[in-house]
């Protein structure tokens, strides 16, 4: 195990990303992600015993630590840094399968038919994406119900800046 | 083994602990707030953690791109531990010598400079219909920029390329999430000894930033960005075409343009290489509101290996064209800026289009060719405006 030593919120292995900690500015760790937080709330209860309370008592400290540096750092036009998946049947495990390697912005901005989002959720179980088979079907109806063309255009964010042109 | 899993599951009871609610956790602001993002300025923002940054095309007013508004294409993680010192460059394959360079032995060849344009092949992808997969971009996912390093002709002449090595493959460091394929791609042996074909480490004069591909990457001028790997680490002569996900089936596009929406086969595909001719209007702004009188339209257009011979624009939908000025700045792979003074602008809405055409005898067509990855969108560009 190993850990990047420069930030309180180390972003340790993941099934995803084997080998190394993963590359993110300084302040914007994956380990923080909010829906994966928010996601797994649930399921913390019942994972939460002393085998892992040290892991935890490091996890809240970390947590402190952010919730201090975000109140100091006071960047009120700084945004959120990830985004939620839309409510559904299967957002947690949506949450848990594919935003492991890629944040929700790369689904929030598709609009797709149901034949492309098949397509696209069985390219990902070869890439590697933990699907449940007893759970393909759901996790393509929940992506093809929410993100189909019909639906309005992805308003992108922006990066902070001037945001003016070049001159 | 810990994972990641284990580590939001320790966070959650933490925060469950601290009495922290999971709103405070997803840090829950308004959507249309922007996101800080160190060096990138004013970007769109397509991708985060795999770092896809596109420009607004208002930024479309300088010949040089400066590097915060430089699009950044990313397929996967950017490398993590990227060391100057320990950073290595090898060459082998179908060569007499293969060879492992440090940066410090690259930055001893001779170095050559190209103003190239480049273009992620699925630039406009969201503008085709039926809509495709694939990171979303608008129209913005191109910039340019001075490329500078050593040519890679002459790594390669000193290696000493056999006359079964025909298809030079580039090697990053791209970090690989899940089973994805790493990103490997090769370009014929033809492309590779062109004299503009580089290794470069330097973009508008600095050192490449760790988007752009620090230490060194390809510079494959003219051709689709995919083909300027970055982060390179590995280039081999091969006698084939590289065989993998990035050369098939990705990056490839129909022999004959197909009817949209319509599986194409494999066979009837080819490698994408050299980009298509297009023209982008940077201003005004699609949707804006402008004064009547005298309205300056401006925007850039390029053609990928070839030259920009005309831009027309029309301000009745097509009706009529007039040809827009170009401006001085000119380079064989870079782009053309250009204006046209529109006079007498009357009051009313109008539909403004920009249509290039190059030295192959190539123009913009009225509708682009659909393909089921959503590559080379190169239609007629056209802005809404109301002239008040």
């Amino acid at each position: 195990m190993s850990h990047r030593m420069d930030s309180p919120l180390a972003y340790p292995h993941t099934n995803c990303h084997p080998d190394r900690s993963i590359p993110f500015p300084k302040g914007m760790e994956c380990g923080v992600e909010g829906p994966a937080v928010a996601a797994n709330l649930s399921r913390s209860r019942r994972f939460f015993t002393p085998m892992n309370s040290l892991g935890t008592i490091f996890a809240a400290i970390a947590l402190l630590a952010l919730a201090f540096g975000s109140a100091q750092a006071q960047k009120p036009a700084s945004a959120s840094l990830t985004a939620d998946l839309p409510a559904g049947p299967v957002q947690a495990k949506a949450t848990t399968v594919c935003l492991e390697c890629h944040e929700a912005r790369i689904i929030l901005q598709q609009r797709l038919s149901k034949a492309a989002w098949t397509k696209e959720v069985d390219k990902m179980t070869k890439w590697g994406a933990l699907v449940d088979p007893a759970d393909r079907d759901a996790l393509i109806d929940y992506l093809s119900a929410n993100f189909s063309p019909d639906k309005p255009p992805y308003d992108p964010q922006r990066t902070a800046g001037s945001g003016k042109s070049s001159k | 083994m810990n994972s990641r899993r284990d580590f939001l599951k320790h966070v959650s009871a933490a925060a469950l602990a601290a009495g922290v609610t999971p709103s405070l956790l997803t840090w829950a602001l308004p959507q249309d707030q922007s996101v800080d993002f160190p060096g990138e300025d004013g970007m769109v923002l397509r991708s985060f953690r795999f770092v896809d940054l596109e420009a607004p095309v208002a930024y479309f007013n300088t010949w040089l791109t400066p590097i915060p508004h430089f699009f950044v294409r990313n397929h996967m993680f950017e490398p993590v531990q990227l060391d100057a010192q320990d950073w290595r460059l090898s060459l082998g394959g179908e060569v007499d010598k293969p060879l492992t360079l440090s940066l410090a032995e690259l930055s001893k060849l001779e170095a050559h400079s190209v103003v190239n344009t480049l273009e992620c092949a699925g630039n406009g992808r969201s503008l085709h219909r039926p809509q495709v997969p694939g990171i979303q971009w608008g129209k913005g996912a191109v910039s340019t920029a001075r490329f500078s390093g050593p040519r890679l002709r002459d790594l390669l002449q000193r290696a000493g390329v056999k006359p079964t090595g025909k298809h030079v493959m580039f090697r990053g460091l791209d970090e690989v999430p899940g089973k994805v394929p790493p990103f490997i791609r090769s370009i014929p042996i033809e492309k590779a000894l062109d004299a503009d074909t580089l290794i470069a480490t330097h973009m508008n004069g600095s050192p490449l930033t760790k988007h752009h591909g620090f230490p060194a990457r390809a510079l494959v001028p003219g051709w689709i960005g995919a083909a300027s790997c970055k982060w390179l680490t590995e280039i081999k002569l091969l006698e084939n075409e590289f065989a993998g996900n990035f050369m098939n089936p990705a990056y490839r596009f129909p022999n004959q343009p197909g009817k949209p929406g319509e599986a194409i086969k494999p066979e009837d595909t080819h490698p994408l290489t050299a980009l298509s001719v297009k023209s982008v209007i940077a201003g005004p702004s699609d949707g804006s509101t402008v004064k009547a009188g005298k309205l300056s339209i401006h925007g850039a257009a390029w053609a990928g290996e070839a030259d920009i011979a005309k831009v027309e624009i029309s301000t009745d939908a097509g009706a009529t064209w007039t040809p827009a000025k170009l401006g001085h700045d000119q380079a064989h792979y870079a782009w053309r800026l250009w204006t046209y003074e529109w006079k007498g602008a009357k009051s009313g809405d109008y539909s403004i289009l920009s249509r290039a055409t190059d030295t192959q005898g190539r123009t913009q067509p009225a509708t682009p060719v659909w393909n089921p990855s959503g590559y080379l969108y190169n239609a007629i560009d056209e802005v809404k405006i109301h002239v008040a």
